[in-house]
């Protein structure tokens, strides 16, 4: 059993090396042609500049013409490389860029060609020679120390040819790659945005704290005055008892709803107790069976078990409120160099990513440059995914 | 006194209603958002209507859009408002030319049960109710200027009771002064910031907000 896969295998292989072969001689090969065509066309280009040169806008003209025909022969070249030789290259690109990618390419393109050559030169060489040797021309001897040259030539081509293959990724990759500036600009946008939505986010957050107090705790406490006041001024002793009793559950109401916007404003759970204690807090809580399988081996940083928790908690509490859900599922576990958090439930679906609720955690989780994804088709199920980096 | 209430939390809708009738006040109708509020008072308009500011759907200022319907649509209707927090641009828009049967309190002031009859009352028979707290802002907010300035200690403790609708004789109760002390302070006040002579304590409030708004 286990030689037959490994006799399997190993044709296999044999069969994979062959092809890429040929796919790297049919990509060198296409290259040739295409450098002629690169070659050609900036020789033409060049032709048109001359006469428009002292005129800027004709010349303007002509340069935006070039730089657009050029990105023409720039994509057949990408289009090369990812076919043949493996090396996919971003489509985001200036026609200027382009230009000077083919001012550079037409040469690597010929060297291929050259290589090429060499190598038909070579197997044109070793014909004559094995023709030669079958008509008896040659000795054993010569026949040998021919089939050793051969074999030399045969091996630097074939790296020569690997040499160009490499040369032309890396020259794709140099001109149509992002340079380390704009990677460094993206960055700074992609840092601005996230900076804007955790400011956001915690803007919301603090609406909804005050949202919390003044709708429940300060409901509650007026309440309680107003029980008092009315006492204070009932003439009926047994009357006043009464209101009174009523103002003493209404204080432990009051104090029950003070401990629950305090929770939602920060559970201490999470740094006492840890983000596995606090989980288990919102299955809890949440007035329907909420399964958690916490298979985290240490603590994460802070700042990741807060946002988990907060996605743990908003997802569980959308799902009880507007998923009409029966079960809920919730996943945190180990990725690569990352903690990864899945909350599924059995409800309708069809929650919206642009939500306040939903867009608001997708703002925090990309704050510590973590990815968030919502799957909600209508009818459900639902499944909200956070990836949180700890490097 | 015939009430409408309109508060969304059912709590504090409940609490005030019992409140109301144990007092003797009889509620015409507690409801929970301000459509519902116009409606009540457009089936039976009652002496005064006592409504919170923030309420259903987007919990900012319908009760006060609402409250404002009932001025214009109903001007012998007192209306009460309830606040979150001293809002002066609510208090101004309310008063809106008109002192006659309008009131603006803290929320919180509903715990001083006896204060919050008051007001209730003043509103419902035709006066004004303005909270200490936000007579307060007001004064601090205008102290800076001369005219102002000017003024005793015990002439602004008299306007401080003015500006929220009390008047003359319940002043002086609470200053523990005679009620021709007050009137002395009340005219030292009128010609301190150049107001000229008015009847009506309505129509003095008016005055004074008006000046000290500006």
């Amino acid at each position: 059993m286990e030689q037959v896969r490994t006799a399997h295998g190993a044709a296999g292989v044999g069969v994979r090396l062959l092809g890429r072969a040929v796919r790297l001689v049919v990509g060198v090969l296409l290259g040739t042609v295409t450098a002629v065509v690169d070659l050609t066309y900036l020789l033409w280009s060049g032709l048109i500049l001359v006469p428009v040169w002292p005129h800027p806008g004709a010349r303007r003209s002509a340069i935006r013409e070039i730089q657009a025909g050029a990105r023409h022969l720039a994509e057949v070249e990408r289009w090369r490389l990812a076919a043949f030789l493996n090396s996919v290259n971003s489509a985001d690109y200036t026609g200027r860029r382009a230009v000077e990618y083919l001012c550079l390419r037409w040469a690597v393109g010929l060297l291929g060609g050259a290589v090429l050559l060499i190598f038909a030169y070579g197997a044109v060489a070793g014909l004559v020679w094995l023709a030669e040797w079958v008509a008896g021309q040659s000795g054993p001897l010569l026949f040998a120390g021919q089939l050793v040259l051969g074999l030399i030539g045969l091996f630097l081509v074939a790296q020569g040819l690997l040499g160009m293959a490499a040369l032309d990724r890396r020259l794709g990759r140099l001109f149509f790659g992002p340079s380390d500036r704009e990677l460094l600009e993206r960055r700074i946008s992609e840092l601005a945005v996230s900076r804007a939505g955790i400011v956001e986010a915690v803007d919301a957050e603090r609406r909804r704290i005050e949202r919390d107090l003044h709708d429940g705790l300060q409901q509650r406490l007026v309440a309680l005055g107003m029980l008092l006041g009315r006492a204070r001024r009932s003439a009926d002793p047994e009357r006043a008892g009464e209101l009174l009793r009523q103002a003493h559950e209404e204080s432990r109401s009051a104090l029950d709803d003070l401990r629950e916007v305090a929770w939602r404003v920060y559970p201490t759970a999470l740094d006492n107790l840890g983000l596995d204690e606090a989980l288990a807090r919102v299955a809890d809580r949440a007035g329907m069976p909420v399964t958690v399988h916490y298979r985290l081996v240490e603590q994460p940083p802070a700042r990741v078990r807060t946002a988990a928790y907060f996605v743990v908690s908003e997802a569980v509490t959308n799902a009880a409120k507007h998923a009409r859900a029966g079960r809920v599922v919730v996943d945190v576990a180990p990725g690569q160099n990352a903690v990864v958090v899945a909350i599924d439930d059995d409800g309708i679906g069809g929650a919206d990513p642009a939500g306040s609720g939903l867009a608001g955690l997708a703002r925090r989780v990309a704050a510590l440059d973590g990815t968030f994804r919502v799957d909600s088709p209508v009818g459900g199920p639902t499944t909200i995914v956070a990836e949180f980096p700890c490097g | 006194m015939r009430v409408i209430l309109a508060e969304d939390s059912t709590l504090l809708r409940e609490g005030l209603v019992r409140l109301l009738v144990d007092e003797g006040h009889e509620v015409v109708a507690a409801v929970g958002d301000a459509v519902a509020l116009v409606a009540a008072v457009e089936a039976e308009p009652p002496d005064v209507v006592v409504a919170d500011v923030r309420m259903p759907p987007t919990h900012t200022d319908e009760g006060l859009r609402g409250a404002l319907e009932i001025r214009r649509r109903w001007p012998d209707v007192g209306v009460l408002v309830l606040s979150q927090y001293v809002e002066k641009r609510y208090a101004v828009e309310l008063l809106g030319g008109r002192t006659d049967g309008v009131g603006y309190l803290l929320k919180d002031r509903v715990v001083e049960v006896g204060e919050f009859l008051d007001a209730l009352s003043r509103v419902g028979s035709g006066g004004t109710a303005f909270d200490p707290e936000v007579v307060r802002q007001l004064l601090a907010r205008t102290s800076h200027t001369d005219s102002l300035g000017r003024l005793t200690e015990r002439e602004r403790t008299v306007l401080d009771q003015m500006a929220q609708g009390q008047t003359n004789a319940t002043i002086a109760g609470h200053l523990h002064v005679s009620q021709s002390a007050v009137e002395k302070h009340v005219n030292a006040i009128f010609d301190k910031l150049g107001l000229s002579q008015t009847t009506g304590y309505s129509r003095r409030v008016l005055a004074v907000l008006r000046y000290l708004g500006s």
